[in-house]
């Protein structure tokens, strides 16, 4: 009595784990373009995205122990800073810039905002060894990952020895990032049938059709370029944008265009977090001045909308949030990290 | 094998020896006065082979090798790999970096490890070629300089192919360290480290410094 219990519980299990896997390896529209990197399947049971998960977490990747990847990347706001114009990092240094959402990373050719970073497994450095950020250097975090006995195990688990080094710190960590897949919005379940839109949201639709697609083309709704939005310059973080990394006068200004999905979590907007609002977002594109569109700008009129048409377009826009992704508890604080206490 | 001169290796097969300079050139230096300094001297060689009428002999089994120079090595004055080999070419060849491929994947390991400071953390891609220290004639902070010499997309390329014509099956490849620093103009160039015209100037100038003695 008691084995057949137990095997129809493990039977059930079974069960249960297959369904699991079929719906994460079935979660990827047929609507999506090809990915620049392959998208780990079943990433709770991947031990390589777990190891990332738990990096991408932990404190240790900054030079005084303060500050984690998450830091600035908070799952609850897909990923990116919520209510900080620009991101902070260890010993209150404030950055230059506002942390995006991380998510469907796997569609995106380059890295940062003015795409310096050419490969998913080197994007950690960037922010390792900023002063303004984690502080630290590869060479630090993998001595003190080496020394660390906690370590020593998971990195034994992922690669059945126990070698520590920068390639599999990053790679792990990559492998986290490659999981945050985001496809459950309403949009989606629209294109998939599963959802219909409402008068205000088909009416939304139409307009970002005809005024915001060209640069945030769907279903990523970016675009893997590099625009002029004709943002006023802020005259205190004079930041040049894609001219720093191509050394081109022509991309002055010029920031990677940002996905639109997940915006109600991702605020605030644009690469120095200048608009809380998305309905600030909308009276800048309205009111872009002639002489920053002559200024190579990719935007070539202002984009006048009435209050009204702003509404619908607002509407069409929250249909791109996937709460599902965003309260998703796999890819929440691995509870592994919580420190031991004695009185457990 | 990495050998400092200091443990010269004898072997009864001929040998290919990768040198980075040779003792009478350090000896007497044009440009280094007594003030100024090398700190570091680090840069990759890959894809090294031995051909004769294009026909590939003998290939490296390590594609990529870091030459690195510690600042106390500099005292040893050169450093070598030594590789036994059997071979009669005409040619030897390598690529003064880590080539496009390698710079457009991911992280690499051993010595594309980005722990060994080859690689721009601000911008992804490796350093092909760093040279840094002191000079007098620089005008910067401390008189250093700092020539971080990377780029690999098509424009900017620093990857630079080296093949030196041999007659001999004892092969010793130098680099004319006089020649690369009485060539810079350190008023103008001292601090190199984003992918640039001026680093691929200088790329060309490093790949016109190896030489078979």
């Amino acid at each position: 009595m008691f084995i057949k219990g137990l095997i129809t519980t493990g039977t059930i299990f079974l069960l249960f784990s297959f369904i699991r896997i079929w719906v994460l390896q079935d979660r990827l529209p047929e609507y999506l373009p090809q990915p620049f990197y392959q998208i780990p399947t079943n990433p709770i049971n991947n031990d390589t995205v777990q190891l990332g998960r738990l990096l991408f977490y932990d404190n240790i990747l900054s030079v005084n122990n303060t500050v984690s990847c998450a830091s600035c990347h908070s799952p609850f706001n897909a990923f990116a800073h919520t209510d900080h114009d620009l991101s902070h990092g260890v010993f209150d240094s404030i950055g230059t810039r506002n942390a995006p959402g991380l998510f469907n990373l796997a569609w995106q050719e380059e890295f940062m905002w003015d795409g310096a970073i050419h490969h998913i497994e080197a994007q950690a450095l960037a922010p390792l060894h900023d002063q303004r950020e984690m502080g630290s250097s590869i060479n630090d975090l993998i001595e003190k990952l080496q020394k660390s006995d906690f370590y020593k195990v998971e990195f034994l688990k992922v690669y059945k020895d126990s070698i520590i080094n920068s390639s599999r710190a990053l790679k792990a960590l990559a492998a986290f990032e490659l999981s945050l897949v985001s496809f459950d919005s309403k949009y989606d379940k629209m294109r998939g049938g599963r959802a219909s839109f409402t008068a205000q949201e088909k009416a939304g639709y139409v307009l970002f059709k005809n005024h915001c697609s060209r640069c945030h083309k769907e279903p990523l709704f970016s675009s893997n370029t590099y625009e002029d939005n004709g943002l006023p310059i802020d005259s205190l973080l004079n930041d040049m944008g894609r001219e720093v990394v191509s050394g081109r006068k022509e991309d002055r200004y010029k920031f990677n265009v940002p996905t639109l999905r997940n915006l109600s979590f991702t605020y605030p907007y644009m690469h120095d977090g200048r608009f809380k609002k998305l309905r600030q977002v909308l009276d800048h594109y309205g009111t872009i001045d002639n002489q920053v569109l002559m200024r190579n700008s990719g935007i070539k009129a202002p984009i006048f909308l009435s209050l009204d048409d702003g509404a619908d377009l607002v509407s069409f826009l929250l249909t791109l949030n996937d709460k599902s992704f965003v309260f998703n508890p796999d890819n929440a604080f691995p509870k592994k990290l919580l420190p031991k206490t004695k009185d457990k | 094998m990495f050998f400092y001169s200091s443990l010269t290796c004898a072997t009864d097969k001929t040998e290919l020896v990768f040198f980075l300079f040779k003792d009478s050139v350090i000896s007497t230096p044009i440009r280094l006065s007594s003030d100024d300094s090398l700190s570091v001297l680090r840069f990759y060689i890959s894809d090294l082979q031995i051909t004769k009428n294009k026909k590939v002999l003998w290939k490296d089994s390590v594609r990529h090798r870091l030459i690195d120079f510690e600042k106390g090595s500099f005292n040893q004055k050169s450093a070598r790999i030594l590789f036994p080999l059997n071979v009669l070419g005409d040619h030897v060849s390598f690529l003064l970096g880590v080539g496009e491929k390698t710079a457009a994947r991911g992280i690499g390991e051993g010595d594309l490890d980005p722990i060994k400071g080859m690689y721009w953390t601000w911008q992804s891609g490796y350093i092909n070629f760093k040279m840094e220290g002191v000079s007098s004639n620089s005008p910067s902070r401390k008189n250093k300089f700092l020539l971080h010499l990377g780029g690999y997309k098509k424009t900017l390329n620093t990857n630079q192919k080296v093949s030196l014509s041999i007659r001999n099956p004892d092969i010793n490849i130098s680099f004319d360290l006089n020649k690369f620093l009485y060539e810079i103009n350190f008023k103008e160039r001292h601090t190199i480290m984003s992918p640039c015209q001026a680093a691929v100037d200088l790329s060309l100038l490093a790949k016109a410094c190896f030489y078979v003695h």
